[in-house]
């Protein structure tokens, strides 16, 4: 259990730089997710924290040691591949002793811990097979075996859920949480996948182009979004975001006025990006306290125990929800309400926050 | 009203013409040898050109192999029924080529009245009857003999080539340690193919010693002249005089080492001494008779010309053997190789021009008495593949000049069981 | 109601949706676009395997113009002989020795040069290093011829370097000639290794090595636990035909020592062809081919497993 240092990490691809000065500060025992569309840097970040890849300038440092210049075994670490890189000539116990061997550890403590890790991820009937005969989900949880045999200070995730099924995924997700409790080590964990990260992180990093747009619990993140980025990427479905213009009384929104209050600073005129989940626009029956207006139904998503109500203000379209059992038409006019108390605003060049 | 054919019909009956089959009246003849290969300067193809000008009904196609290829060549391609018309031969090969029935007796070729030369003046060897018929002629002739690097005899403190055994043992050994990776004499003993270096270098000393391998068509080699020989070999090998790895030494090498100036000596045919001043002008270079132990015998060796048994067009080859065999193109060929004619009618017109080289391998033909046994032997190759492995062996030090003669008769005389 | 002849499909069932073509007159259709292929293969491999096989059973074939037949007479000879037995040892050495060091130094070269170097640097390595492969034996053999001889470079340099004191025949030597044939074979055959080794290791998972090294492997390691098991059919594979082709392997031999010295490096392909082109023994150089053939047919066989195992 190790607190882990991240300061102005940079990295270099010839004259590319890849990340700009990254600066993350992971607690012990913390579960830190980074997420971001591909080629943001967060698989970059986390090879660096393991040693497969060289740093460019900046600084890691693992527990009290600065590890910039140490190879992956001795750094304290273990890793999950995303494609599990399991050594398909070895046994699912080879693979698992296979670190343990190499530290020339006995083998009766070799054999007593992959019994013991065997156990707690339900593989010792597994044990003796090779990987070509594991399930991908049983693939998934031999490589979280390995690395948890060897009980680093700290484990590294790269994606290791993208490969198994809807189903699959959601299990695992709760199985490394479990993990997570039990274990208590600290995690780095990449994912591109937004509700994994809020559902697994204590700490989530969102980046973007080589650079952290914002980093907080999953609560501060998905609620207090700094940029109309994170705002976009977090939430499923998105959040809506429209440029609108200032009017006095509020914002036009396509050809319709909403009326609310707006930050200090909005003048009449100005041009702002309009943020507001899904969840914030309903019926105006079931929001009584929201701004009411009334647009064309576009499109109904039936998600079961809700609905997403798509709709036209303009030429805008806009999502909202409601509950499975509403009915409502496609094509016909509906009254919706929007909580405006709720709603975000951020400037339409530079996507950071209006507050 | 025919003046004019449609242009059709003309283009049809034309390329009609052109279908049909060109030897209704004309041949076309295969020439399959390896002088070509030794004379890049093009002179067979004119030749051929020269004589399709003057027999407008043949053709010839020239069909050229390294040396080394051309026995097996002739072997396959025979086989397999598409044997070439006109063969370049090598008198060793005469009796197994007449065993497998290669070969088309010539007997009556050569008593035709209208051959543009005399049979008796032919070079006589390869005329030879054996199963009492004539199966080649000789389209040139030269003596093995001994080139010589005078820079290095100098150097060694002679002023002359040697002569005799006793002269080229001293020669070669004081040349030997000259140093600087120069060897007196090369021994082309590798089993590399066509592993023939004893019959390149050990029997033109056996015969400059008045010994024979053969008694007709019977091997003798355990014979004293031979033991003899053997023993020179073995005297010349522990006194340095040899070039270090005659058992990897071959043929090629052998010359290649001469012509770069590193041996003193080379006994090989006369022909090389063309490739010898034309590779390497700078050398200091003459040839002389093998240095002999009083017999004035030499091997003899020549290219000869032979006609397929299953050739189709024996009348059309003949007429092209008939042509290279006349004084004046024989004379041609001869000076093209540096060697003597096969025909000696055109000895005269040789001379003429002759360099110094070529002067004196006439000297050699004139005065002393050829040699060429090989041609009697079953299984010439055979046989002087094992002599070679015998020789390397006694070289090694593995066994005696004795031993080594009588194992390689007893060998031969298993191989023609 | 009756079955109809062709089912309909059935959705639930894959492989029913494939549809059946089983019109008459198409069922020797796929054999009529192989015949081509077959006649072409028939004509250059069949006849003359039969021809090899036929000659074996006779006398003296060729040489004879009504050569009759002696059964397996030949084959008695042969089998008698023990210069075919020598040379059948001859093989077995040349052969697996080769092949052993083939593989070592192509894959140890593969290794190398499949370094995170220059990417120029690397082509350059990767294309001098196929060289030899692209050089005739004829080319090979004389190179070779040079190097070796006793006033050649190697022994120059041995000279030099005051290993040795007087020059070694490295060809012309009884002791040493198998031993420089192995390493002309090796020089000679390691690329085709190399190649297959090398297009191998790009199959390798390169987080099977980011994987094994944050498990703390070092180089051998890896190359033990990851790459081997990995290549093991590939090594398998090209090691088999290696083995195959250097079993008959015939000009680099025959161009280089000839089988000597004496019958030092003798193996069954030069035999053979001393038999039929030194000897004139077509029937029996037509038994040892068919010796040679039958081995050669044994490990092609075990190749051919080995593949479809592979796939």
């Amino acid at each position: 259990m190790s607190r882990i240092e991240i300061s102005n990490l940079v990295k270099m691809y010839g004259s590319h730089k890849a990340l700009h000065g990254i600066d993350i500060s992971i607690q012990p025992g913390e579960f830190c997710v980074l997420v971001g569309p591909s080629g943001c840097g967060k698989s970059t970040t986390l090879r660096m924290v393991a040693g497969l890849e060289t740093i460019s300038g900046g600084e890691i440092a693992i527990g009290d040691r600065v590890v910039n210049g140490l190879r992956p075994k001795e750094r304290g670490i273990a890793m999950v591949f995303q494609n599990y890189a399991l050594y398909p000539a070895k046994t699912v116990r080879g693979n698992m002793a296979f670190s343990l061997k190499l530290s020339k550890m006995p083998k009766a403590e070799i054999d007593r811990r992959v019994n013991e890790v065997a156990e707690i991820l339900e593989l010792t009937p597994l044990l003796d097979r090779k990987p070509a005969a594991l399930s991908g989900g049983q693939r998934q949880r031999v490589a979280m075996g390995r690395a948890i045999v060897r009980d680093p200070e700290v484990f590294l995730f790269d994606e290791p859920l993208s490969n198994l099924d809807a189903k699959l995924r959601g299990q695992m997700r709760a199985e490394i949480k479990r993990l997570h409790q039990r274990l208590e080590n600290t995690i780095i964990y990449v994912t591109h996948d937004q509700v994994e990260a809020m559902t697994l992180a204590d700490r989530i990093v969102i980046m973007r182009d080589g650079r952290i747009e914002q980093q907080g619990t999953p609560d501060a993140v998905f609620h207090d979004p700094d940029t109309v980025f994170v705002a976009g990427f977090m939430g499923s479905p998105p959040m809506n975001l429209v440029d609108c213009m200032v009017t006095p009384g509020g914002l036009r929104l396509g050809g319709t006025e909403l009326a609310c209050t707006l930050p200090e600073g909005l003048r009449a005129g100005d041009r702002v990006t309009f943020g507001i989940r899904p969840d914030d626009i309903r019926p105006a029956a079931d929001l009584p306290g929201g701004v009411p207006v009334t647009l064309p139904v576009d499109l109904i998503e039936q998600l079961g125990t809700e609905k997403l109500v798509h709709f036209r203000a303009g030429p805008h379209e806009l999502i909202g929800k409601t509950g499975g059992r509403v009915d409502l038409a496609e094509g016909t006019e509906q009254r919706l309400a929007f909580d405006m108390a709720h709603a975000f605003f951020f400037d339409a060049e530079t996507g950071q926050r209006i507050r | 009203m025919t003046r004019h054919l449609p242009a059709w019909a003309l283009a049809a009956a034309t390329s009609a013409a052109a279908l049909m089959p060109a030897s209704l009246h004309a041949a076309e003849i295969e020439w399959l040898q390896w002088f070509a290969a030794e004379n890049t300067g093009g002179f067979y193809e004119e030749l051929v050109a020269d004589f399709e000008a003057q027999h407008p009904d043949i053709t010839v196609k020239l069909v050229t192999q390294p040396f080394g290829k051309v026995r097996e060549s002739i072997v396959t391609d025979n086989a397999i029924g598409v044997g070439s018309d006109v063969l370049g031969l090598n008198m060793p090969w005469t009796t197994e080529f007449l065993e497998i029935g290669i070969l088309e007796p010539l007997d009556d070729y050569l008593a035709r009245d209208d051959n543009s030369f005399e049979t008796d003046q032919l070079v006589e060897a390869p005329l030879g009857k054996i199963d009492g018929k004539t199966w080649m002629v000789p389209l040139n002739a030269f003596p093995f003999v001994m080139h010589v690097n005078m820079g290095l005899v100098e150097q060694a403190g002679f002023d002359a080539p040697p002569s005799s055994w006793d002269a080229l043992a001293e020669q070669a050994a004081a040349i030997s340690a000259l140093g600087d990776g120069t060897s007196g004499l090369g021994m082309p003993f590798s089993s590399q193919p066509p592993s023939n270096g004893p019959i390149l270098t050990f029997l033109p000393l056996l015969y400059a010693n008045g010994g024979r391998i053969m008694d007709g068509t019977t091997p003798d080699f355990d014979n004293p002249k031979v033991v003899e020989t053997l023993e020179f070999l073995q005297q010349l090998e522990q006194s340095g005089a040899l070039a270090p790895g005659a058992a990897s030494r071959t043929g090629g090498v052998d010359l290649e080492e001469f012509i770069a100036g590193r041996t003193g000596f080379l006994i090989s045919p006369g022909v090389h001494s063309s490739s010898i001043t034309s590779r390497n002008p700078e050398l200091d270079y003459t040839l002389v008779r093998v240095p002999s132990n009083g017999a004035e015998a030499y091997r003899v060796h020549g290219w000869e010309i032979g006609i397929s048994a299953d050739s189709d067009n024996k009348e059309a080859a003949w007429t092209f053997v008939d042509y290279l065999l006349s004084p004046e193109v024989n004379a041609r060929v001869a000076k093209a190789s540096n060697a003597l004619p096969g025909n000696l009618a055109a000895l005269d017109t040789v001379r003429a021009d002759a360099d110094a080289t070529l002067v004196k391998q006439m000297d050699i033909l004139s005065g002393d008495t050829p040699v060429e046994e090989m041609r009697q032997s079953p299984k010439a190759a055979a046989s002087w593949s094992l002599m070679t492995e015998e020789l390397q062996s006694m070289l090694r030090g593995d066994q005696t000049p004795a031993e080594a003669a009588s194992a390689v008769q007893a060998r031969w005389m298993d191989l023609i069981q | 109601m009756p079955t109809a002849p062709v089912p309909t499909p059935t959705p639930d069932k894959e492989d029913a949706v494939t549809p059946s073509f089983r019109l008459p007159t198409a069922a020797g259709t796929p054999y009529l676009f192989l015949l081509p292929g077959l006649v072409i293969l028939g004509a250059l491999l069949s006849v003359p395997l039969y021809k090899v096989v036929e000659y074996s059973l006779y006398d003296n074939v060729i040489v004879e113009r009504n050569p009759t037949f002696v059964g397996l007479d030949n084959y008695r000879d042969i089998l008698g002989d023990p210069g075919y037995w020598s040379a059948g040892f001859n093989t077995i050495v040349f052969t697996v020795g080769s092949v052993i060091g083939h593989m070592i130094v192509g894959i140890g070269l593969a290794l190398l040069v499949n370094a995170d170097i220059h990417p120029r640097a690397r082509t350059f390595f990767r294309s001098m290093l196929v060289l030899p492969w692209i050089f005739t034996a004829v080319v090979v053999a004389l190179n070779w011829q040079l190097l070796l001889n006793p006033f050649g470079l190697l022994n120059y340099v041995l000279d030099w370097l005051g290993l040795i004191t007087e020059p070694l025949d490295w060809l012309g030597n009884p002791d040493l000639a198998m031993w420089s044939l192995l390493v002309i074979s090796t020089w000679r055959g390691y690329p085709f290794i190399m190649v297959s080794f090398l297009s191998g290791l790009q199959t390798v998972p390169k987080e099977l090595y980011e994987a094994a090294e944050i498990d703390g492997a070092g180089f051998w390691h890896k190359f033990w636990h990851v790459t081997l098991p990995q290549l093991k059919p590939v090594i398998f594979g090209v090691a088999l035909l290696d083995l195959i082709w250097t079993f008959q392997l015939f000009p680099l031999v025959w161009l280089t020592t000839g089988g000597g010295p004496g019958r030092a490096t003798e193996v069954l392909s030069t035999l053979t062809f001393r038999l039929a082109f030194v000897d004139f023994e077509f029937a029996r150089a037509a038994t040892v081919a068919v010796s040679i053939l039958i081995i050669s047919a044994a490990f092609t066989v075990l190749y051919l497993r080995n593949e479809a195992r592979r796939l």
